[in-house]
Order: C-alpha cells, then sequence, then structure tokens
C-alpha cells in the first residue's frame, strides 16, 4: 500500500496554463498540483477543459502558455512517445489502436527502437515481450502476434491500457475510458489503477460518473469553463457537492423521472418478430409502444448495442421482421429515416458525427429535403437558422455552428447529435449509450428531453450499460444476454441494480 | 506464426494459384497450341518479375494511402539516366545500376517532398512532376532514342532478371516486415493522426516511403531497359501507360494484405496479368478488345479477390 507521506509530495505542477483554440478559451490560467502515489480526479461539464488540459499534458496538443513541472523539472511533451519518455502516458476516450497492426507492434508503436538492431526489428522478441506483458496483466485471451481488427472495442481498450502503463510511468491519464467499458473491463481497468497507485505512482482519472469518482479517487480538481475551480478531498464531499462545484449552481429539479405506475399506451409503434442477426442476435422479439422509454441492458457484448442498428435497418444479413404499426417493414436506413425512425449510434466519432464537417452540416443532414425549396435549392441562411436553432436548444458550447465537429468535446458532439434527431422531429429514437461521455448537466437535460418527448407521444429504445440510467428513465428494461433476450423488467420504485444484474450474468 | 494467420496466408496463396490456374486454362482452350507451354509460362513470368519490382516499391506509398502518377516517367527517366551512365560516360554495369537506381530515389525524393511541402493531394503533385520528369528524360537523351548495347543486356535475360527481381524483392520483404518503415507504413496508413501522436514523423516517412518507391522503379527501369535494349524520351504525359501494369499489382498487394503475403501477391499477380496479356497476343485479338477484356478481367479478380467486410467503407 502507499504511505501517507508519499500521498503529500507534490508530483505535477500545473501551472497557470492556457490554451485557446480559434477565439475559444479551452482552458483559462489553471493551477493546481496533483501528487504522488494518488488517484486525481479532474472533473467538470463537457467543454470545461479536462481533456484539453490532459492532452497537453501528455504532447497531443501544443501549450499557449504555462508549465507543467514534473517532479521539480519542467517539461514540455512534443508528443504522446515524448511524454511517455518524460513518465507520462495516457488511455484516450476513443479507439487509440492501429488498424494494419498487430497487438505487439501497438503495444510498442513508437518505441520499437530496442528491437532494433543495425535497422532490422526482432519481430520475435517483440512478440515474446508482449506476450509475456498481455500475460502479467491477466489478458492471456489477446495474443500478441494477432492482427488488433482481429479483436473488439473493449479488447482493443485493454491492449491501450497494457500500452499505456507497461512501463511504470510516473503519471497515467485514464480520460473517459470507463464508460466505454463493461462491468469486466472496468473491474480490469480498476485492478490496473491500484497497481499503479500502489507503486507510487499517480493517476489523472477523468470521469462524468460521479459515484466512480467518489469511489476510486482520493483527490478531486474541478474545472468549469476552462477555468480552475477547486481542489477537493474525496472523503470529505459528496455528489451533490460536486455537482454544485462543477455547474456552478445547485442543480435543482429531477435528474431521472419520478412518475411510477403511470400506465404505458397500449398502441404499438414498432414490432420486432425474429429478428436475428448472426453471431450477434437470436430470434428476439419485442413491441414497442407510443410514449413509451424501453431500455435494453447487458453485458458490453450481449448483443444490445446490434439491436438498435437492427431496428434501424443497419445491420447486415438480418432477418425476421421490423414492423411499423402501417405496415411498413423497416429493412434499410433510408426507409426507418423516411417513416421518422432516428438513431444514435454508442460509436460516437466513426459512426454518429461527420467529424470534418460543421455542426450546420450535421445537425440539416437528415433534414434537407425538407429544408429544400420546391427547387430543390438549399438557403444557406434556412440551414444556419435551422441548425442555430436545434443547436441552441442542446446548449452545444460553440463558436458558432460553422465550427467542425471535431473541436467539439465528446459531450458537445453528442449534443449535435441529438440536435440532429430534435430537428428531425423523429417518433421513434433510438438512442444506443446516449450520455457516454456526458457531463451531469447535460445529463440532466438529456433525461428531461427524453421525459418531454416521451409525454408528447414520442417512442424511445435507450440502450445503455449504465443500470441506474435504465432503471430511472425506462418504462420497461428487456436484459440481453448473449444474443437473446433473458428477461424484462417493468418500472418500479423498488427496483435496484442487482435485479437486473442476476438477469445479466 | 498462429494457426489463424497460417489459415489466412494458405487461403491467399490458394486463391492466388486458382486464379493462375484459370486465367492459363481459359488461353489455353481458346488456343491450345500457340500458348501456355511451361516454356511460355517461364517467359511470362520472366516478363512479369519487371512490373512486380516496380510494384513493391509502389506498395509502400500506396499502403499509406498516397498515389504516384510518375511512375511512368521515373522509368523512363532512370532507365534513360542509367543507359546515359553505362553507355557514354563508360561505367558498365555499375553505371546502369546506380545510375537508374539514384534516379529513382531522387525522382521519389522530389514527389515526397513537393507532396509534403506544397500540401496538396499526391495525385496532383506527381501528375505535375511527371510532365517535368518527360521533359529531362527527353532533354537528357536529346531527342534520340538510347539503346543498350549488347554486353550490358545481362539483366534482360535468365539468370541476370531473375536474380536482380529476387534482391529487390527480398529488399522490400525486409523493409516491410523487419524494419520500422514497414511499420510505420501501415500506422500512418491506417490513422494519420494517432500515428503523429505516436511520434511517428509522417511527413519523415512519407518522403521515405515516395524513395524507396523511387528506387524500386529505378531497379525496374534497369530491367525494362535491359529487356527491351533501348528506351525513348516520350513526352505529354505518353509515359503514363506505363503507370498501368506496375499499380495493378499494387492492387493486387492491397488485396492480399489481409492474408498477410501483399509482396508475394504482387509477384503472382502481375504473373496473372502478363498470362493474360500474352493470351490476348495468342489469340491475335484487336488491341482494343485485348483493352476492353483485360480491363475487366482485371476488375473482376480484384472484386472478387478483395473481400470486404460488410459495411466497410471503401474509397
Amino acid at each position: 500500500m502507499i504511505q501517507e507521506g508519499t500521498m503529500s509530495e507534490v508530483r505535477l505542477e500545473v501551472k497557470n496554463l492556457c490554451k485557446s483554440f480559434g477565439i475559444t478559451k479551452a482552458v483559462k490560467n489553471v493551477s493546481f498540483n496533483i501528487n504522488k502515489g494518488e488517484v486525481h480526479a479532474l472533473i467538470g461539464e463537457n467543454g470545461s477543459g479536462k481533456s484539453t488540459l490532459t492532452n497537453m499534458l501528455t504532447g497531443i496538443y501544443s501549450i499557449d502558455s504555462g508549465i507543467f513541472v514534473l517532479d521539480g523539472e519542467e517539461i514540455h511533451p512534443k508528443n504522446q512517445v515524448d511524454a511517455n519518455n518524460h513518465g507520462v502516458s495516457i488511455i484516450v476516450q476513443e479507439l487509440g489502436t492501429l488498424s494494419g497492426l498487430t497487438v505487439a507492434e501497438n503495444i510498442f508503436l513508437g518505441h520499437e527502437e530496442r528491437f532494433v538492431k543495425c535497422g532490422i526489428k526482432n519481430t520475435k522478441q517483440m512478440i515474446k515481450e508482449a506476450n509475456e506483458l498481455l500475460h502479467s496483466y491477466g489478458f492471456d485471451r489477446i495474443k500478441a502476434q494477432r492482427m488488433i481488427d482481429d479483436y473488439n472495442f473493449e479488447d482493443r481498450k485493454l491492449v491501450e491500457i497494457v500500452k499505456a502503463t507497461y512501463f511504470d510511468p510516473k503519471i497515467v491519464v485514464i480520460d473517459e475510458t470507463t464508460t466505454a467499458l463493461s462491468q469486466e473491463g472496468r473491474n480490469e481497468l480498476y485492478k490496473v489503477m491500484d497497481k499503479i497507485r500502489e507503486k507510487g505512482n499517480t493517476i489523472i482519472f477523468i470521469s462524468h460518473d460521479l459515484q466512480e469518482i467518489l469511489d476510486r479517487s482520493d483527490t478531486i480538481t474541478i474545472l468549469r469553463d476552462g477555468v480552475y475551480i477547486d481542489t477537493v478531498k474525496s472523503k470529505d464531499v459528496s455528489e451533490e457537492d460536486l455537482k454544485r462545484l462543477m455547474v456552478g449552481r445547485e442543480v435543482t429539479g429531477d435528474y431521472y423521472r419520478s412518475d411510477y405506475g403511470s400506465k404505458v399506451s397500449d398502441e404499438v409503434v414498432l414490432s420486432a418478430k425474429d429478428v436475428s442477426v448472426p453471431g450477434l442476435l437470436n430470434k428476439l422479439d419485442f413491441e414497442l409502444h407510443k410514449g413509451e422509454i424501453l431500455g435494453f441492458g447487458g453485458l458490453s457484448e450481449s448483443g444490445m448495442h446490434e439491436v438498435g442498428k437492427a431496428i434501424f435497418g443497419a445491420s447486415y444479413d438480418r432477418t425476421g421482421s421490423v414492423k411499423l404499426s402501417d405496415g411498413t417493414e423497416i429493412n434499410d436506413i433510408p426507409t426507418a429515416i423516411q417513416h421518422s425512425i432516428a438513431y444514435t449510434s454508442k460509436d460516437r466519432d466513426n459512426e454518429s458525427v461527420v467529424l470534418n464537417q460543421s455542426i450546420m452540416d450535421n445537425i440539416c443532414l437528415p433534414s434537407l429535403d425538407e429544408l429544400a425549396d420546391k427547387r430543390h435549392m438549399l438557403s444557406d441562411k434556412k440551414l444556419r437558422d435551422f441548425a442555430d436553432k436545434f443547436a441552441k436548444d442542446m446548449s452545444v458550447k460553440m463558436v458558432n455552428v460553422d465550427q467542425f465537429v471535431s473541436d467539439l468535446s465528446g459531450g458537445n458532439k453528442q449534443k449535435v447529435v441529438l440536435a440532429r434527431w430534435i430537428g428531425k422531429d423523429s417518433d421513434i429514437v433510438v438512442l444506443d449509450s446516449p450520455t457516454r461521455g456526458i457531463d451531469i448537466k447535460v445529463k440532466q437535460d438529456i433525461y428531461q428531453l427524453m421525459d418531454r418527448m416521451r409525454k408528447s407521444g414520442k417512442s424511445i429504445i435507450m440502450i445503455s450499460e449504465e443500470l441506474m440510467e435504465l432503471i430511472g428513465m425506462c418504462d420497461r428494461i428487456i436484459i440481453m444476454k448473449d444474443g437473446m433476450i433473458n428477461g424484462q423488467i417493468e418500472r418500479s420504485e423498488t427496483l435496484d441494480e442487482n435485479n437486473l444484474i442476476t438477469m445479466m450474468v | 506464426m498462429d494457426q489463424r494467420k497460417i489459415e489466412g496466408s494458405l487461403r491467399g496463396y490458394l486463391i492466388l494459384l486458382l486464379l493462375v490456374v484459370l486465367s492459363w486454362g481459359i488461353f489455353k482452350i481458346l488456343t491450345p497450341h500457340n500458348f501456355g507451354s511451361f516454356n511460355n509460362m517461364l517467359s511470362y513470368f520472366q516478363a512479369s518479375l519487371i512490373a512486380s519490382v516496380g510494384a513493391v516499391g509502389f506498395y509502400f506509398v500506396m499502403v499509406m494511402g498516397m498515389f504516384d502518377f510518375s511512375i511512368g516517367a521515373n522509368i523512363m527517366l532512370s532507365a534513360i539516366v542509367g543507359c546515359v551512365f553505362a553507355t557514354k560516360l563508360g561505367l558498365g554495369y555499375a553505371g546502369l545500376i546506380i545510375g537508374a537506381l539514384l534516379c529513382g530515389c531522387l525522382v521519389g525524393l522530389f514527389n515526397g517532398s513537393f507532396y509534403v511541402k506544397l500540401h496538396i493531394p499526391s495525385m496532383i503533385v506527381t501528375t505535375g512532376l511527371a510532365l517535368i520528369y518527360e521533359a529531362v528524360a527527353n532533354y537528357i537523351a536529346g531527342g534520340v532514342e538510347q539503346t543498350l548495347s549488347a554486353d550490358l543486356r545481362m539483366f534482360g535475360q535468365m539468370p541476370g532478371d531473375i536474380i536482380l527481381a529476387l534482391v529487390a524483392f527480398i529488399v522490400a520483404y525486409v523493409f516491410l516486415n523487419y524494419t520500422k518503415i514497414g511499420t510505420y507504413t501501415y500506422a500512418i496508413g491506417s490513422n494519420e493522426f494517432v500515428a503523429k501522436n505516436m511520434g511517428i514523423n509522417v511527413n519523415k516517412y512519407k518522403v521515405l516511403a515516395f524513395i524507396l518507391s523511387g528506387g524500386f522503379l529505378g531497379i525496374m527501369a534497369v530491367l525494362t531497359i535491359s529487356y527491351g535494349s533501348s528506351m525513348v524520351a516520350v513526352t505529354g504525359m505518353a509515359s503514363m501507360s506505363r503507370n498501368f501494369i506496375p499499380t495493378m499489382g499494387c492492387f493486387f498487394g492491397v488485396a492480399f494484405k489481409k492474408y498477410g503475403i501483399p509482396l508475394q501477391a504482387i509477384i503472382i499477380g502481375e504473373f496473372i496479368i502478363n498470362i493474360i496479356f500474352f493470351g490476348f497476343i495468342a489469340l491475335g485479338a484487336p488491341t482494343a478488345i485485348q483493352d476492353v477484356i483485360t480491363g475487366f478481367a482485371l476488375l473482376i479478380i480484384i472484386t472478387v479477390t478483395t473481400k470486404i467486410n460488410k459495411g466497410e467503407i471503401v474509397k
């Protein structure tokens, strides 16, 4: 275990740090200290500057002004490998491994030198060492010689964990990684975090799950709109205190839905029958009612994420039928959109937003037919007004709608996705992990938005690995296991996570 | 090597073998007497080695997501420079190889540097530069056909051509599998931004890929002029016709990358292309018909062999 004395020694000093993107000031004169041997959480709303700060520390972004002092020495990492050489590493929010390379090549990417003699790389030795590392982490199922493309998102995240921690870095940044992992994956990560801490090294932990922050961290620094707010000891604060510090005022009003026992309409708006996707879903039958929020939960690989795609006509080789109340069969995406179905994917960067396009383009994309005039011409003003309205409705933090989506934080990208479908006024909305990487305030906004949509007769399918939000928001929860429905639970005040976990495992 | 990889490469080899047998079989049935004997096949293979050498070099550029329209101009210029070094400067074989190799690398350096510095697509940069290379070749040749004397044509016949090509393939294989360049080639092709964050000097490795490609095209130029005995410096983008065969071979490499045998696929792919070419010649088919059918045949082969995963985006 780490000694109390070690924990009071300063490892990293952040001094007067500033960073701007164009006219947006992302980090404003931030200063605070991080100690040795602690899990130091960094919290704040989306766009508060957490990721920008850690990206500067790990060399992904350059520093405008200010300095980082690591163990008394000023550092200016030029890139991730340079940061690694200073003893700093990062596990990023989205996928950080490279296709086309083996697991071993990914683990040692940028650090191949020690395997190279006279310009020739000793691939055999590299694979051997990578396999030993994977074994030491307990990830024996991952083979170093296999292509990284052979593994799923979660296993690739585990490879990233090995890559970021195998060389005993002094500081490991874990940037909103846990929300991308299932419970098993999270447990693996927690074990690694414990080991790092026990060795006297430091973790900078970014997460929007405040309970997780309180459970896992020793110290918490709060940022708001790029400004340093406070540093507190986890044992001295409650979740409510953190919410207040993050938002700058009391977070009032309902978080989840507060109604219980209200009857859901009998009117079926969508029915799925014998829906199967090879290797992912097996003969799924369910109905979605008007004004209902239907939840899908389970372990990450249970097949629940494929349900959203299957309904939206985005699954390949899907069999069975997805039918609307008027008899329309949904077999492809254009038909789904035409019949007022919306879908947001879990994989936001690759499947939901067009990164190198503006916020305006992203919001208007599925609504262009409605926005065009009789001659099929598009008016820039009309598009701008449309995008501006819905971006503002969703409180997207932006300079204007011309800003590229790639410049936005993870949570703000999600707001753009939601603004797109609200603008489309879809009747059936399929939300896969809608609050992944989203801060407490926006989460509340999304929950309230879902509640309003439900009350106005819209139907929602909510797929989530967050059991509490399923319990808090859904009229009915379907639990998936091995591609099949393993149980179904109705909304109730007495429902807790244990009821769902029993069905999941 | 694990079981899965072995199965993957075996499968790749089987598909390639099947394509060789299929293309040979079709023409053997159509024209049994003047096509496809053992000796014929050996000479088709010999001819295919020339383009294979250029294609394995070009593979580094293509995998990084770039393109090169100056392949033909590079071959032409390097062949003329090699020939001038060997004959006019009297440097013999050393002049031929070093001249062509250096010229090819230099052209690659120009391609890479202009592409990196100008920040415009590689396709446009290399198209523009191809015009300049053609003009330079024409100037060096003085508008006259450059002929390699008979005593300097060892690499135009067996075993010289096979030895030179084999050396080139081994060098390419080592670069791709046993050096950082190979790993970084795939890393940059996969995600340039992440590669940059891993400390990889992306621009440096892009320029290096062009230089490597140029070097292999220089060796291809040696084989080309040795095989054909002379080279005419054409202008007005006429050198573009030389782009086709190495590029097609490279497509085979990209298509078979997932089986772990890209370089082997390039060599066998070029052989298949040559079987089809010589098959048409044996049939006496008009050039236009040959081009149409060859084009279609290659599209079909690449479509069938490139098993894209469902939903995978192809650009």
